[in-house]
């Protein structure tokens, strides 16, 4: 690991501060990613700002038909909220997919979202669920804010705050996970919202990152049934295709898990 | 009546290890001035130097030393037999991410950052990266092995049918949790080198040659390895050897811990094999003639190849009888890492060969493979002769086997699942069985390396300091050797202190290996026993007019009429009558007698044989698999300890499953090794265990004279996982045309499951 | 350089480290703990897994100075006292819960988590599950599975579940 100087803060507008003042700085929950990847050197931040301890990032709430969750809130404790469990489960039960237990207990729902990892867990169900991510200045549909494999619509020293999800009528979540690492080979959340729309979002397997499979949700919003899916298929060539699977063999999953998921509604 | 030895016994530093105070090599104090070591790897595969800059290495913070093959006093060499693998490359690189260099640094970071501070200049020559690419070039490290019999390619024409195919099995890293490790340090009487490695006469050997002084100027010592699974044989010698260099140049300590990314890129690993089939049967199943050709991938250098691929040939036939045969071994030499010992050594890879013919006749014949197994078996008569010569005389499969399928409901459970995946419809579940065998030969097919030596001291108080040659990585060797020393002395086992490994203390000893630990050095340290045990014996008869002998049980020497005395009492009296309490041991295997030259012999004192059934499940619409259920059963001949040899059992089996089915190694084209950390590296976890798992010991004195009648367990369970493979291909072959078996082939990879299937259903149409 | 202070194993400590020290460097080369180990360095194998503010993490994935404050327990601290081992210790040397031993301390901080946050009530299969962030390489599991069910029993039988991590 390169030098790095670290800076722990306890509230939102010392974090954009402390931001603001170093060469090359990342905010750091924690840590989970952004740790292995800096013993790799594969990033080399020269200041963290330690945002896990900023006690209004931290917890789950609802206001009306919306949850919100706030970034520095553990993947553990997401999947146990009791209130998440109640609300949106397909959400507690994916946050208890992600790693192992050790990662569950460091590892934050804000720090994955603003990661944007092609391979995590989150950005399927910010995405498929139309969540809004909120940051230190602004609200962000999901649909505006992946951009590409870890690239979002997050400015330089924008910090994501929470992440509010409206309550759909019914969603699930099906995934293959790489066996090794355990991040998703192919993570697909199907959701029906409060208005009846339906969205599908596929993680792990895009060249691009997290994307919404529009084929399937209009096939689904004919007939919630899995044998809609019948016939439909991504573009091989638009899938990751790496050492752990080709891009053909991701693009048959994506149908596999697309169905999966809509029969465990 | 044993008090000892056929007990069970927790693994003696069990205590030690629940509380974190076991220490490992990394986890001992480092003298304050030590140093720490750190290779510079070469950025690019097979290429000759130009040139490589190293000033900005010398002049990085903290750098004391930096040594390349120059500095290098006496032979630039780690290779073991065949002196091929240079230390640091010279002139050229023969595979990527070799050593160029090796810097020496205060801290270990400083070290590590300097390691990437180098400027190369170098012309890349054309890579052989796969066992296809360099038996297509006649790449190979030596001629090939032939075993013959009988006129194969009549008695395949000949045969009712015949079949042929082609299997890909694929190496195994062995991801030992400790990775390699080493600590030199200086001293006025020499070099004492503290080491994670399964050979350290070897490594003692290695150095001496290197550095240009004598052997009886080092002393390597290893207490436990976290694991090693025979990665740690030959492989952590290297690290040694240069530590050592390192402590010899500066007179500073030196450690030297690859981190896991080099671990992987630097060392050996299971050989990938590529195996051609052809075998000719009759309608019953009963193979006439078998014409196999076994290609590994050896590496850049020959480290222990030779003897590995001699293995894979000793175990083509696993247990059956090829009535005419023609088995050809080609050891393809490549511009990858130099493979190595794992587990097995080269037998489970022929093994894989002989399991998939049987199941090829046995579909080809629409008859259960068990039957077409069973119907092929050696026998002690007619059918009895190996490819390679040696008589088997103690087969126990014919009753073992029916035993297992018996007590695992094997029948049932197949016809049971037959039945289900016919009916399956549009459920995507399909289920597979298989019950494969082991036979698995025990000896260093070396013959030479079979020998062990053992020191005992008694001390004037009673207490006892064993010390062998065979070192700990988790079996629990120590425990065993412990265990023996401990019945033959008649104390209890906490009466036997437990010692580290050191060359100073047994010389000349072999690697732990071929499973044989306890064969070799548990007789060793009998052979010392009893030595001192008659010792005793002589003095305290004469001391106290006794005729008859003693008996030496449970902390007492008695006398057959009834007296008796604490042990200490009488080692006391015979340290007062100038008794020598010292003494060692020295067991060298009886009968073997193998020529490599001509293809024929004895290599092995004996046979280890086990068999199971496993149970899989497929997912075919996704390729994910896992093993429902495996029943065991494992010869182990008369246990020294049942508790150590279940583990090894589950341990084997489990590590066997994960090379099978999940363990998959990937390289680039120039022959990077791509899947370098666990996070692409996939082995088996907690979840990944089958969820029943039955293992029964099979009863069963060895016939051999092996130390009390037990029998080497180490490798051979690993074999038992080729049980799940062939389950798999059992659930694959319900998409096959009848009398086809799928040519599933290894790590069955829930991609390959898929690719499999497609495969059948193609050939279905 | 940063000061650190906390508490590992009911001590407080501090000491001046560089801000890209790991959590595990600090444990062993600063502190001399070395029953907590380093596998893999990429985050998977769990040798190296401790406890912090009671809950079980990986400490090569963590920065020492993002412990500052914290309650560490490694598993040096993990027995109540110097002559007695926990329940979760003294089942893993029961039930032969291991071979080489060098996963051991990881695997038992894992199980004495596992445990607080199940309150005992373990089946096999959650084990399993719940163990997926730790590797060995030698048992098979088995063992240590055998291992983790009767420590939790013996641990909710006597109410110990609660102060699992302590």
């Amino acid at each position: 690991m390169y030098d790095v100087s670290y800076a722990r803060v306890n509230a939102v507008p010392a974090a954009v501060d402390a931001f603001s003042k170093g060469d090359d700085p990342k905010y750091i929950a924690g840590g989970q990613t952004l740790i292995p990847t800096m013993k790799a050197r594969l990033a080399a931040p020269s200041e963290l700002v330690d945002v896990s301890r900023i006690e209004d990032l931290i917890g789950i709430c609802e206001d009306g038909d919306v949850v919100i969750v706030g970034a520095s809130t553990t993947h553990a404790a997401v999947n146990a909220d009791a209130l998440m469990n109640q609300r949106i489960p397909s959400v507690s039960a994916l946050a208890g997919q992600i790693g192992d237990p050790m990662v569950r207990h460091r590892g934050t729902m804000g720090g994955s979202v603003a990661n944007n990892d092609p391979s995590a867990d989150y950005p399927a169900a910010v995405l498929a669920l139309g969540a809004t991510v909120r940051t230190d200045r602004r609200d962000i549909l999901a649909d505006d804010f992946f951009v590409d494999m870890f690239e979002t619509a997050l400015e330089e020293d924008e910090l994501v705050t929470a992440i509010a999800f409206p309550v759909p009528k019914r969603a699930a979540y099906a995934k293959f996970p790489n066996p090794a690492s355990r991040y998703a080979m192919v993570g697909v959340m199907v959701a029906e919202l409060a208005d009846g729309a339906i969205r599908v979002a596929v993680t792990g397997a895009g060249s691009s990152g997290v994307f919404r499979w529009t084929a399937a949700e209009k096939a689904l919003a004919g007939s919630m049934d899995a044998q809609a899916l019948d016939g439909l298929s991504v573009d091989a060539d638009d899938m990751l295709e790496d050492l752990h699977g080709s891009g053909e063999y991701r693009a048959h999953l994506i149908s596999v898990m697309t169905r999966r998921a809509v029969l465990a509604l | 009546m044993t008090h000892v030895v056929h007990r069970p016994h927790p693994h003696d530093s069990g205590p030690l290890h629940v509380t974190g105070t076991a220490p490992y090599v990394d986890d001992l104090p480092t003298p304050a001035n030590a140093l720490h070591a750190c290779f510079g790897l070469a950025p690019v595969g097979h290429a000759t130097i130009d040139t490589l800059d190293l000033s900005a290495v010398w002049a990085a913070p903290g750098v004391v030393d930096v040594v390349t093959a120059a500095d290098i006093p006496g032979e630039n060499n780690a290779g073991p037999v065949i002196h091929d693998e240079p230390l640091l490359a010279d002139g050229t690189i023969l595979f990527p991410g070799q050593a160029l260099f090796c810097v020496f640094a205060e801290t270990r970071l400083a070290a590590r950052k300097a390691a990437r501070l180098f400027t190369l200049e170098s012309t890349e020559l054309p890579a052989l990266t796969t066992v296809d690419e360099a038996v297509e070039a006649h790449s190979f490290l030596h001629g090939p092995l032939v075993f013959e019999r009988g006129d194969v390619s009549k008695a395949i024409e000949d045969a009712d049918y015949s079949s042929s195919s082609r299997l890909y099995i694929g190496g195994q890293e062995h991801f030992y949790l400790e990775g390699q490790g080493s600590l030199a340090l200086p001293s006025a009487d020499g070099l004492h080198i503290i080491s994670s490695t399964q050979h350290p006469s070897e490594i003692q050997d290695l150095v001496a040659e290197a550095l240009n002084i004598s052997a009886a100027e080092v002393t390597v010592e290893v207490r436990r390895m976290g694991g090693a699974f025979g990665g740690k044989e030959t492989q952590a010698a290297p690290l040694s050897i240069i530590a050592a260099l390192g402590a010899n140049r500066t007179g500073r300590a030196v450690r030297f811990r690859l981190d896991r990314d080099d671990d992987f890129v630097l060392t050996g690993k299971r050989h990938d094999f590529r195996a051609d089939i052809r075998v000719g049967f009759d309608a019953s199943g009963l193979i006439k003639g078998v014409d196999g050709i076994l290609a590994s991938r050896c590496g850049y250098g020959h480290d222990l190849s030779r003897a590995i691929n001699d293995r894979a040939m000793f175990h083509a036939d696993n247990a059956y009888f090829y009535p005419a045969l023609e088995l050809t071994s080609l050891r393809a030499k490549t511009h990858t890492v130099s493979n190595t010992a794992f587990r097995g050594f080269g037998g489970p890879q022929g093994m894989m060969l002989a399991e998939r013919l049987v199941d090829k006749v046995a579909a080809a014949v629409h008859r259960d493979p068990l039957d077409v197994r069973l119907a092929n078996l050696y026998n002690e008569t007619d059918r009895s002769v190996t490819p390679y010569g040696m008589t088997i005389e103690d087969n126990v499969l014919p009753q073992l086997m029916p035993q297992l399928a018996e007590t695992s409901d094997y029948r049932a459970r197949r016809a049971a699942i037959i039945d289900a995946n016919a009916s399956a419809g549009r459920s995507p579940v399909r289920r597979g069985i298989a019950l494969t065998p082991v036979r698995f030969g025990i000896s260093f097919t070396t013959s030479f390396l079979n020998q062990a030596g053992a020191l005992i001291n008694i001390y004037k108080d009673g207490s006892i300091l064993l010390n062998h040659g065979g070192t700990e990585m988790g079996q629990g060797l120590f425990v065993k050797v412990a265990q023996v020393a401990a019945e033959v002395l008649g104390v209890g086992l906490d009466d036997v202190k437990i010692s580290s490994t050191r060359t100073d203390k047994v010389p000349n000893t072999s690697a732990t290996a071929a499973s044989s630990g306890s064969d070799l050095n548990g007789w060793a340290a009998k052979l010392a026993a009893l030595e001192l045990r008659n010792r005793l014996t002589a003095f305290w008869c004469a001391e106290q007019g006794i005729d008859g002998g003693l008996t030496f049980a449970q902390g007492r020497v008695s006398t057959e009429d009834g007296q008796s005395w604490p042990f200490a009492e009488v080692v006391r009296a015979a340290y007062m009558g100038r008794v020598s309490l010292s003494a060692t041991g020295y067991y060298r295997t009886p009968k073997i007698d193998w020529d490599a030259k001509t293809g024929q012999g004895r290599p092995f004192l004996y046979f280890a044989y086990g068999a199971a059934v496993s149970e899989v499940e497929i997912d075919t619409l996704t390729g994910a698999n896992r093993v429902i259920r495996a029943d065991i059963l494992h010869d182990v001949g008369r246990s020294l300890n049942p508790d150590i040899d279940h583990g090894q059992i589950e341990g084997g089996f489990v590590q066997g499953m994960g090379w099978l089915t999940m363990e998959e190694l990937v390289y680039s084209a120039r022959g990077d090794v791509l899947t370098h950390a666990p996070s692409t590296y996939k082995i088996p976890c907690a979840s990944d265990r089958p969820d029943v798992l039955n293992i029964d010991l099979f009863d069963n004195a060895n016939a051999e004279d092996t130390i009390f009648k037990s029998k080497a367990v180490g490798e051979p369970p690993l074999m038992l996982a080729i049980s799940v493979h062939s389950a798999l291909a059992h659930a694959v072959s319900s998409f096959s045309p009848r009398g086809r078996w799928p040519d599933l082939d290894a790590p069955a990879t829930a991609e390959e499951i898929l690719r499999t299937i497609a495969t059948e259903r193609t050939q279905a149409l | 350089m940063t000061q650190i202070s906390m508490t590992v194993n009911g001590k407080a400590v501090s000491a001046d480290v560089e801000d890209r020290t790991l959590l595990v460097s600090f444990i062993r080369e600063h502190l001399g703990l070395t029953g907590t180990h380093v596998g893999c360095e990429t985050s998977q194998c769990g040798a190296c897994t401790v406890h912090v503010d009671g809950q079980a993490m990986k400490s090569c994935s963590m920065l020492a100075v993002m412990a500052q404050g914290a309650e560490i327990t490694t598993i040096e601290g993990l027995a109540p006292s110097a002559d007695t081992l926990h329940p979760v210790q003294e089942a893993f040397r029961e039930h032969h819960g291991l071979q080489c031993g060098f996963c051991t301390p990881g695997m038992i901080m894992s199980a004495a988590d596992m445990i607080r946050r199940y309150e005992g009530k373990l089946d096999e299969k959650t084990i399993r599950e719940q163990l997926e962030g730790n590797l060995c390489r030698c048992t098979g599991y088995h063992n240590i599975v055998k291992a983790i069910e009767a420590a939790a029993e013996t641990m909710a039988q006597s109410g110990e579940t609660q102060t699992a991590s302590a």
